[in-house]
Formats: structure tokens, sequence, C-alpha cells
């Protein structure tokens, strides 16, 4: 039992990475990425390739975010002269050509059998029985990392660049910010966020294959974000663990109800997340958290006493 | 290579039908439906349940499925889409993919991951001048054909294709010369349901149904909608038989699996060298 909450702890993290990339690209900037789940495997690839290869988990890691920034940077690069329908679109064809590719390219990357006996970091200095223990830690920590960053990012003068290109980038262009290169970082810092969920995920099981990348990850991601509300953090993190918790925990209803084998379960999840989708744009969309906001009282105040910073 | 080309163009025709019921959606409603996958596999199961489980003839089963799957994305509209018209491109585009998350999901659910096949005996295929012609293939481009020129003549020669294309010109004007958006748009919706109805059953025909096959078109749809630049109906037609043609060619030099990847490339060439499309002329924002 605790070694199955220490799992789902461990998936919830790697999944909330994941939704906190995707707030920052979509729930920030505006930029729909229905291909989150190409950019999370393409860094578990990266990942595995490098680590396999002997470059320790660092190292790969570090690849892996590279890799996946510039891999985002060019997708938003392809849309530069259209309105941002048109990536969604460019963003869910490369997430078919990552599985495309990791499924027929076998020299690469095993094809549908995968990539086995990914290296697992710290798998010698720890005792076996508490390894699962030290890698959640492992997944906290990158978590609590990524959502610092992208807390600090969103409250930067940049954050409020990236709302406001969201918002109406012609009154952005207007007063002199670059839109075009606003975006591309925006959905590159994202990308290279998701690199590392997907690092995660193949250190967590040592084993890689294109079917643990299936749409259901960019499903929850979107989940997480809209229920968490678009544009908040915290939000967020709220959002992913309790949709992970709920979806994952579904996971027991089949020890009830015997009827239903696991690909109907998985069916009736995504059934109930397209609802859950469905239903928060129409009577929540802003999700139970909020995007922090100042007021102009606030900043008003905060130029008399210059300080605090308060979310209105 | 010419068998190929035929193939090509049997493929187009197919696609034609859901990239235009795309671009209509577009054109009245202002947001790209990625829905339409799913709803070529829904609209496939209910023809199949009507063929196979009721032992209604093919052809009765798909015109009653499409009168039912009309119906269906017509509450779906009134459901999902209404409630959000006025909150803008984003909102719908990923409530249309709550849609399909449903509908690809209520197939697996009732049916299965087992492919399908419709109830039809097999025929020998048709050779002439040396290429080889399915029964089925026949059939198809005479149903597409049928089904794209009675698209036309409404869109041309109706009240109703009037009307469409009033308000998706200028949705205001058309309400001030006292046309009815919401009436327009649920019949926007039933056309939609109508061609992707179609082009399920001839899919199901060509191939198989599983829960997965309007997933495995998506990308081709949208090229050809967005190819023929997204908005014109002409345009989607010969934007699905280049993709069509070009997918099939592709297959002499790269494997065929990658055939969605040749029109994800062909979507990319195209955003940055001509974003309006071969046919497009409504200017794309920025």
């Amino acid at each position: 039992m605790i070694a199955y909450l220490v799992t789902i702890l461990t998936l919830v993290s790697i999944a909330a990475i994941v939704a906190l990339a995707l707030n920052l690209q979509w729930g920030l900037c505006g930029m729909v990425n229905f291909g989150i789940v190409g950019f999370v495997a393409l860094g578990a690839y990266t990942t595995a390739l490098l680590a396999l290869a002997g470059t320790g988990p660092i190292l790969a890691l570090a690849g892996a975010v590279a890799v996946c920034a510039l891999a985002g940077g060019l997708v938003a690069l392809l849309s530069v002269r259209l309105s941002e329908e048109y990536l969604a679109i460019v963003t869910l064809g490369f997430g078919e050509i990552v599985r495309v590719v990791s499924l027929n390219e076998a020299w690469l990357t095993g094809g549908a059998l995968g990539l086995p006996g990914i290296p697992r970091p710290l798998i010698e200095s720890v005792p076996s029985e508490s390894y699962d223990w030290v890698f959640l830690g492992l997944c906290l920590l990158a978590l609590a990392a990524v959502f610092l960053l992208l807390e600090s990012l969103t409250r930067s003068p940049f954050g409020r660049l990236v709302r406001a290109v969201r918002d109406d980038d012609v009154v952005a262009a207007t007063l002199g910010k670059n839109v075009l290169r606003t975006r591309v970082v925006a959905f590159a810092v994202g990308s290279g966020v998701t690199a590392v969920a997907g690092g995660l995920q193949a250190f967590h099981f040592s084993y890689i294959d294109p079917s643990q990348f299936t749409p259901i990850v960019s499903a929850y991601a979107f989940m997480a974000v809209i229920a968490g509300g678009r544009g908040s953090n915290r939000g967020i993190l709220l959002g992913a663990c309790t949709v992970m918790v709920l979806l994952e925990g579904s996971r027991f209803l089949k020890d009830f109800v015997e009827v239903l084998d696991a690909e109907q379960l998985a069916s009736i999840r995504l059934i109930l997340i397209g609802l859950g989708l469905i239903l928060f744009l129409i009577y929540r969309p802003q999700g139970f958290g909020r995007e922090p906001r100042r007021s102009a009282g606030s900043l008003l105040g905060e130029a008399a006493a210059d300080g605090r910073e308060r979310t209105s | 290579m010419a068998q190929l080309v035929l193939n090509g163009l049997i493929t187009g025709m197919i696609v034609a039908l859901p990239a235009v019921a795309l671009t209509l959606i577009f054109s009245i409603l202002k947001f790209p439906n990625f829905a339409i996958g799913a709803m070529l596999t829904a609209s496939a199961y209910i023809a199949w349940s009507l063929n196979v489980l009721a032992g209604l003839p093919l052809l009765a089963a798909a015109v009653l499925a499409a009168l039912l799957f009309a119906l269906a994305m017509v509450l779906t509209d009134r459901a999902v889409f209404r409630p959000l018209r006025e909150r803008g491109p984003i909102t719908l585009l990923v409530a249309s993919m709550g849609v399909s998350f449903v509908l690809e999901n209520l197939c697996r659910l009732a049916f299965g991951n087992l492919a399908r096949n419709f109830d039809i005996p097999i025929a020998r295929p048709h050779r002439f001048w040396g290429l080889r012609v399915n029964q089925e293939q026949i059939t198809t481009a005479i149903v597409a054909l049928a089904a794209m020129a009675a698209v036309y003549l409404l869109l041309r020669h109706s009240p109703l294709g009037r009307a469409m294309r009033a308000v998706a010109d200028n949705p205001a004007l058309a309400a001030a010369r006292g046309i009815d958006r919401d009436r327009t748009i649920l019949w926007t919706w039933a056309i939609a349901a109508v061609l992707t109805t179609i082009a399920g059953v001839l899919v199901g025909m060509d191939r198989a149904i599983d829960p997965l096959m309007g997933w495995s078109y998506i990308i081709s749809i949208f090229a050809a909608a967005i190819l023929g630049g997204l908005g014109s109906p002409v345009g989607a037609v010969l934007g699905a038989l280049v993709i069509g043609v070009v997918q099939e060619v592709s297959t002499l030099v790269i494997a065929s699996n990658y055939r969605q990847a040749v029109s994800f490339a062909a979507i990319a060439l195209l955003l940055l060298f001509r974003p309006q499309g071969l046919l497009g002329q409504r200017r794309i924002k920025r």
C-alpha cells in the first residue's frame, strides 16, 4: 500500500511538471500545445539514450532539456506568421511525428519494444529497499525547482510581457515589444520543462516504449491546467494533484467493479477528462486557482512603499 | 506510379469530405474543430451498429447513421459549443478536443479496440489498362464526388448556402439582414456530420473500423483544409486530392508508416511559405 502511494506520488509529481509547463505555454502565453506528449516523449528518449551512452543522469537530463527547448522553439517558429489556432495543429503533428519515429526507427529507439535498462540516478549509493523513497524525493525536488523557476518567471517582467502578448499581441507590439521572440522563448522554456518530466519518467520506469506516451498524457495536463486555473502556478499544482489522485485512484475501482477491464477503465477516464474539460470551460473558466494579477492600487501602493507583492 | 496516383486520388476523395466539413465549421464558427477525427470514428460506429447489429443493408444503415449523427452533433453544439460561442477560438478548440476525447472513448468503451468490418461481400478487383481498381474504390469515387457536388450546389444555389456564406463573411451584417445565425450554425453542424458519416462509412468499407481510425486521418484532414486555405470548401477538396496523391507517391521513397508525417511536412512547408493556402483569399492576421 505504502509502495503504491509512493509510486502514485512520483507519477503525480511528474504529471505536475508537465502541467506547469503547459501552464506557461497555454495558460500564460495562450499557445495551445496539443502535442505536449510528444515533447515528454522526446525528453524521455533523449534522456534514456544519453544515460545509456553513459553520460550520467545530470548530463542526460540537461541534454534532453536542450533538445526539447530547441524543438519547441522551432515548432513555435513554424507558426509565427499565423494566429494561435495553427499552432495547435502544428503541435499535434509534432506529437504524431515523435510517436511515429519512436515506433519505427528501431535502430535508435528500440521501436515498439522500447529501450530497457536505463540506469537510474543514485542507484549504487542508495539501499535498494529505500530507493523508491529517494527517487520520489528527487522528483519532488525537481517539481519544486520547476515551480520556483516558473513562479519567478511569471512574476518577472517577462511574465507580464507573456501575458500581455496573450491578451492582445497587437497592443504588445505597438508598445515596442517583440511578440515573436516572446512567444518562441515562452514555448521553448515550456518545452524544456517538459523534457525534465520525460527524463524523470524514463528514470522512474528505467524502461520506455511508445505506449507510455499516449494522448492521455496531454489530456491530464490540459485537465490539470484548466482545473487549476490558467495562469496560476499554485492552482495548477493543486489541480494536477487533484486530477491525478482522482484518476489514479480510479484504478482501485477495478477491484470493486469486476465487469470493467483495464481498457474500459482507461476509456472511462478519458471520457471523464473530456467532460471535465468542457464543464470547466463552460462553468468555471478561471478554474480553482486564480492568475496572480496586481491591481492598479497595489502597484501604486508598491511605488510608495516599495515592497510587498499582493495578489488581487 | 499511375496506380499510386489513382490510390492517392481515392484517398484524397475520402479525406476531402471531412476536410470540407472542417472548413465549413471553421468559416461559420471561427474555430478549428479538433473533434473532426473522433466524429469520423463515431459516425462509422453508428453505421456499423445499424448495419451489423441491427442487420440493415449498408446503404440504409449509412443514411440512418447520417441522420442520427447529424442530430447528435446538433445537440453537442447546443450543449458544448453554444455556451462558449463568444469566448474566442482557443477556448472553442480546447472544448472540441474535450468532445473528441468523449466521442472516441465512448466508442472504445462500447465496442472495444477490435477492428470491425461492415457486412458487405468482398468483390474481386477490376482491371482497367493495367490499373487495379477495387469495387470499394469505385463506390468511394462515385459517392464522394456526388457528396461534393451536392455540397457545392447547396452552398452556391440554395438560400441556406447564401446564409452560410453571409454568416461566414460577416456575422454582424448577416444578422442585420435578418439571417438567423443560430439556425445557420445548426445546419452547418448537420451538413458537417453528414459529410463525416459518408467518409466514415467509406473508410470502414475500404479498411476497417477501430477507435483510432479518425485519429489516423486527423492530420491529413487538417493538412487538406489548410492547404486549401481554411474556409474555402473548393480549396479543401483540391488540398485533399493533393495530400492524398503526395502521401501515396511518397511511399516510393519513405516508409508508408510516415504518411501522417508527410501530411505534417506539407502543413509545415505551407505555413512557412504560403500561409493563406492555395486558394485562400482571407488574409490571416499578423
